[in-house]
């Protein structure tokens, strides 16, 4: 941290928020807030004599209220600027007869209670976004009392007590009476590996989310061999399920926590209760190697507590990215762009993108600063030919392609009748945009109306009937069915692939066209949500489907005859499966039905086209 | 994209296997037919 605010090329804007960003890859326009911190930084020299004059104390959020602090502070001791700043919510003010006692005491007068927030514009060629993580509240599980027992801390409050920068300058000593803990239990898996289940105990995740919070195991790991090396005769048990040390060294450091005596029983306790009297803790637990019910009297317990993603959404709107189903951001691609945000010239470090301990994060961080200098040393950025364009004689400013863009890279104002115009930097080639369109006066290159009828076409040139056409997405489901190809696995032969760079790029037109040329089963296949390439371009595939399967019924055609199907990349079996299922109902729609459906078809869909 | 109906109890029909079911109707969420597992499954409007 010191050194990039030493470095010549590092801007470092320290409590700043960012209101604005607009613009796109090469040019982003961002506007910030620089919050006043009514202390000139520049000035500051951290001598710290404003500090004891302060009446006003409260919790130190850095050591987690182990410690106090006042209302003007240094937010934690190795922060840059090391130069002090006001809470200005709860300083007393300036006004001789309420405080300004502050204001005495600094020779150098850098205190300034009329400093005013700033706003700064400036424009980036790339973003990275490194907002990070918050901490899993324990709270919500009552069973390990931690609002009711003081012995009872967190892995975040055990790491303020064991520093020598913490509150009580490393000397571990467990909350109750100040006394140097001799039984220390750690809990793993505290708000980690937790099913959510509307019908279960946990339905909202307050009780805790799936995934593994990755880093938790190696951290007990790391904790117990310094608590053992600053006092080698402490007891320490860790409850856990199961151990995850993958990762360079990692497994000999769990090994050498064993050889030193640290026992580990395979079990999560049901439940804590404490000696009122000695405030010692009784942890009741499972030990399923052993196969029995055992209770440890411990002198202090340590929960182990995972992750949850940010809860700030505000980054996440003005980029237009989206986030998995843990709540984290998704990235580009898993595999080959991991560091890259879907967005063009938005790149992901550290624990925003997913839980990861310091190594990873620094991996990422060099990878993504990398990805973004190879994209600032170009003079222009080149894009794949799949972009979308407006045929500006059709489009009638209607704003549907605005709204259905999943990376805000089109613009037009119907109230003004500003025509759609298309940002083509931006521009990732989904398609929904095109298949949203009214007028049909959205074109994608290489996947225009006319090439996908084409192909419709010839898919059904000779026994449509017999065949059963699918509309697969680019990067999962056609994926799939190659997956499913190369190993051979059986699926029905007259099944007939279109594919599409995304679901989203579906038109109602194609399908009606199949259905036209006397197609007996059509089927609309993309990626699972949440694995869209094209963040959630994959949500307008299902509300446009639905909305067939409504006008279907209502022009007396079985809504069955469509099928939506979510296959991914690795699902060939599924793919496999979903069409021979298709071909069962494929062989009992008979040629009056389609013969029937070609002539709804015929009167219906043409008379709206007209 | 707001949605009607977001957040409220809805029909579903599954087009694979015939099953209904009734569910918190969610865009945001993937549909599966809890009986086959299939992504057909069509939102019933009275």
């Amino acid at each position: 941290m010191m050194d990039a605010g030493r470095h010549p090329n590092i801007e470092l804007m320290t409590y700043t928020e960012i209101e604005n960003i607009t613009g796109y890859v090469g040019n982003f326009h961002v506007t910030v807030r620089r919050k006043a911190r009514f202390v000139d930084e520049s000035e500051c020299t951290a001598c710290g004599d404003c500090v004891p004059v302060c009446p006003v104390i409260r919790p130190n959020e850095f050591e987690m209220g182990l410690s106090t602090r006042r209302a003007i502070y240094i937010p934690f001791p190795q922060a840059v600027p090391a130069a002090y700043l006001i809470n200005i919510d709860e300083c007393l003010g300036d006004v001789p007869i309420a405080c300004g006692k502050c204001l005495e005491a600094c020779d150098k007068k850098c205190i300034d209670f009329d400093m005013k927030d700033r706003i700064e514009r400036f424009e980036v060629g790339a973003i990275i976004v490194a907002t990070g993580l918050d901490v899993f509240d324990p709270t919500g599980l009552d069973e390990y009392g931690y609002t009711r027992y003081p012995n009872v801390i967190t892995s975040l409050e055990f790491e303020r007590l064991i520093s020598a920068g913490g509150p009580t300058e490393g000397h571990f000593i467990r909350p109750s009476d100040r006394k140097q803990p001799k039984r220390i239990g750690f809990i793993q898996c505290v708000g980690s590996r937790t099913e959510i289940s509307p019908d279960g105990p946990n339905p909202d995740g307050s009780r805790g989310h799936p995934y593994c919070s990755n880093i938790c195991c190696m951290n007990t790991v790391k904790d117990s061999l310094l608590l053992k090396d600053h006092y080698p005769d402490t007891e320490i048990t860790v409850f856990y399920m199961d151990i995850r040390a993958f990762g360079k060294g990692f497994e000999d450091l769990y090994r050498s926590s064993k050889e030193k005596g640290v026992r580990y029983v395979r079990g999560l306790p049901g439940k804590i209760r404490e000696d009122p009297t000695t405030h010692n803790l009784l942890v009741t637990v499972e030990n399923t190697t052993a196969g029995r019910l055992e209770t440890h009297e411990l002198d202090m317990v340590v929960l182990s507590v995972g992750f949850v993603p940010p809860e700030d959404g505000h980054i996440k709107k003005l980029l237009t990215l989206s986030n998995t189903s843990d709540g984290f951001l998704l990235e580009a691609h898993p595999k080959l762009r991991p560091v890259d945000a879907p967005a063009k010239g938005v790149f992901f470090a550290g624990c925003v993108e997913s839980p990861k301990d310091i190594k990873d994060s620094v991996t990422q961080a060099s990878a993504a600063a990398a990805r973004a200098q190879r994209l600032l040393n170009k003079d222009r950025v080149s894009v794949e030919a799949i972009t979308a364009w407006v045929d500006h004689d059709l489009c009638t400013a209607c704003g549907i392609c605005v709204k259905v863009c999943p990376y805000g890279a089109i613009t037009a104002d119907p109230k003004q009748k500003i025509k759609a115009v298309v940002t083509e930097a931006s521009c990732a080639g989904c398609g929904a945009c095109a298949a949203e369109c009214p007028q049909d006066a959205i074109v994608m290159r290489n996947f225009t109306d006319l090439q996908i009828m084409a192909q419709v076409e010839a898919a059904l040139a000779e026994n449509p009937e017999e065949k059963t056409l699918v509309f697969a997405c680019n990067w999962c489901s056609y994926a799939g069915a190659d997956l499913a190809g190369v190993s051979r696995l059986q699926y029905p032969a007259n099944t007939r692939v279109v594919r599409t760079m995304c679901s989203g790029r579906v038109d109602e037109d194609f399908v009606w066209r199949a259905f036209e040329l006397g197609a007996a089963m059509v089927l609309v296949s993309g990626c699972h949500f949440g694995d869209c390439h094209y963040m959630t371009a994959n949500h307008h595939t299902q509300k446009r489907v639905d909305k067939m399967w409504d006008r279907m019924e209502r022009w007396g055609i079985r809504p069955e005859r469509l099928q939506l199907e979510w296959i991914s990349a690795a699902e060939g079996q599924k793919f496999a499966r979903v069409m021979r299922e298709i071909e069962e109902m494929r062989r009992q729609v008979t040629r009056e039905e389609i013969e029937e459906t070609k002539a709804i078809i015929a009167k219906r869909w043409r008379k709206r086209r007209k | 994209m707001a949605t009607a109906g977001a957040g409220k109890q809805a029909r579903f029909k599954c087009l694979r296997c015939g099953y209904e079911y009734t569910d918190v109707y969610a865009p945001d969420r993937e549909r599966t037919c809890p009986k086959c597992r299939s992504n057909s499954v069509r939102r019933l409007r009275k």
